[in-house]
């Protein structure tokens, strides 16, 4: 497995906002955590990270345990976030937001390469290059997010609510990078959404997390079918 | 019009210190979000280092080094049992944590170095020029000299190296720029390096342009530098520079030279108030 995590816990004071959680993924693997607005997921997502402590539980990445790593040596063992809101750097230029996402090893991944590689996936991103971050449309800087972290070749993304306020057809788009990133390159990705629905149809399994516990797993077909899922998430 | 100029190329080069000593506080407020008052005893050290190693060695090629470099530690030190610590309070308490750290040190300072005014003797190796019957001492000259290439060390430093870039991006998103490997707490022990440094430097020119290193010599420079950073934008290093550059001409012109009877270290609350009322995020500040 290439991510371990076991019983995990995250309070904020007295609020619980994961009671336990454990998950897996293997290498090459598109999992999905679905739930709720509230239910924990990006709590959950940025306690691997390290950008949240954990209260309990352990996080094992390849073999070897970071529960107690701080957030910037877990990304240098090449975890990388997509995080909610996008949150690029509003002062720096799109250059230097991806230049920031490679940081420390810009001559271990061959940056040209890398740089023309994102170009190529988002266009609009070559284009604006030069201009400040707070100066993107809100896809613009999704796809600025996404390449941030993409570029620096991470062994896991985690991608925390991609979706949210993007026009229905940057969605299509976004879903369809993410699938094509695990397919074609192999990258293994963790997807957590409230759009239930589209993540269902790109990952292999996923995870139904409700009020800090996940309460349904198994392979994103059957949950498709299940009709606890389609009542809950799916609105059929 | 020679005194005019004259006054003019002084203004200047009080400007230019003045904006030697708001960049560490820009920088400090831009990474941290802390009103850095305790910058200013950084800068007496360093002017009282200076003078000591000048004294024991006769050489500024060795004081100056010496200073930045106790300087660089004195504010990793203020930065890492001061700040670090009472970062998770609301503002005002590492506010008042750094007033402490400035009175404190004033303290030191007086029993260390006497409460008295020391001279600070020290010959420049090169000597004045008049250009058409304007005078311009060598103390004006190595004033600016080093302040033009210490702005244009940090500028570089700041936007085309990696340390630089670190320092950006934790300045706009702490957390995010963790989650790309850049490390927090040694970037803004960084900035601390930095600034400390820079006002090192600034210590010693004020100490050998006035001759004078004395133990309150922070407590003007302490809130004048508040008031710069707040003209400037809070965390705009440009306008740091910029806000300096025209309070050391406007002391120098409107006090000095026409004469209006204001008190020369009055002028940078009244541009204080003026931009808090009339354009709040500062000159350079952005929204």
């Amino acid at each position: 497995m290439l991510l371990e995590v076991s019983d995990l816990k995250v309070c904020y004071g007295d609020i619980h906002a994961v009671e336990g959680v454990s998950l897996s993924i293997g290498e090459g693997e598109l999992i999905s955590v679905i739930g709720a607005n509230g239910a924990g997921k990006s709590s959950l997502l940025n306690c691997v990270m390290g950008i949240v402590p954990s209260r309990g539980g352990k996080v094992i990445f390849c073999g070897r345990d970071i529960t107690s790593l701080p957030v910037h040596e877990r990304a240098r063992e090449g975890i990388r976030i997509v995080p909610e809101r996008a949150r690029v750097f509003p002062r720096l230029t799109v250059y230097e937001n991806l230049l920031a996402g490679c940081f420390g090893m810009k001559d271990k991944i061959s940056f040209p390469e890398k740089l023309s590689w994102i170009y190529g996936l988002f266009p609009v991103l070559e284009e604006r290059k030069s201009q400040l971050g707070s100066t993107l449309s809100g896809g613009e800087q999704q796809m600025l997010a996404i390449s941030r972290a993409l570029i620096s070749d991470p062994k896991l993304l985690l991608v925390d609510e991609v979706s949210m306020g993007l026009m229905p057809v940057l969605v299509d788009k976004v879903f369809e990078v993410m699938e094509m990133l695990n397919r074609e390159h192999g990258l293994t990705i963790l997807l957590v959404e409230q759009n239930a629905l589209a993540s269902l149809g790109i990952s292999s399994r996923s995870y139904v997390l409700e009020t800090g516990k996940i309460v349904l797993e198994g392979a994103s077909g059957d949950l498709l079918k299940d009709p606890k899922v389609q009542e809950a998430y799916l609105g059929l | 019009m020679q005194l005019f100029i004259e006054q003019l190329l002084n203004g200047v080069a009080m400007g230019a210190i003045y904006s030697l000593i708001t960049l560490g506080l820009a920088l400090v407020y831009g990474i941290l979000r802390i009103l850095h008052v305790a910058h200013a005893a950084v800068y007496t050290a360093g002017a009282y280092v200076g003078l000591y190693v000048f004294t024991l060695s006769g050489s500024l090629l060795l004081a100056v080094p010496a200073a930045m470099a106790v300087c660089a530690a004195l504010g990793v030190a203020v930065e890492r049992f001061v700040y670090t610590p009472l970062l998770r309070f609301p503002p005002f308490v590492p506010l008042i944590g750094s007033i402490a750290v400035f009175l404190a040190m004033e303290e030191v300072f007086r029993i260390v170095g006497g409460p008295y005014i020391l001279s600070f003797p020290a010959e420049l190796p090169f000597s004045g020029i008049t250009i058409r019957g304007v005078v311009v001492s060598p103390a004006i000259l190595s004033i600016y000299a080093v302040s033009a290439a210490v702005l244009l060390i940090l500028w570089f430093i700041v936007t085309k190296t990696g340390l630089g870039l670190a320092m950006r991006a934790t300045s706009q998103d702490r957390d995010i720029a963790g989650t790309m490997g850049i490390n927090a707490s040694f970037t803004i022990s960084m900035t601390f390096v930095l600034g400390s440094a820079v006002a090192a430097i600034a210590g010693i020119l004020v100490g050998i342009y006035y001759n004078q290193v004395y133990p309150t010599m922070g407590a003007v420079p302490a809130y004048k530098c508040l008031a710069l950073i707040v003209v400037g934008g809070l965390g705009s290093l440009p306008g740091a520079v910029l806000a300096s550059l025209l309070l050391g001409v406007g002391e120098t012109l409107l006090i000095g030279y026409a004469n209006i009877p204001l008190p020369r270290d009055s002028l940078a609350f009244i541009a204080m108030i003026a931009v808090l009322l009339w354009r709040p995020q500062g000159l350079l500040g952005g929204k």
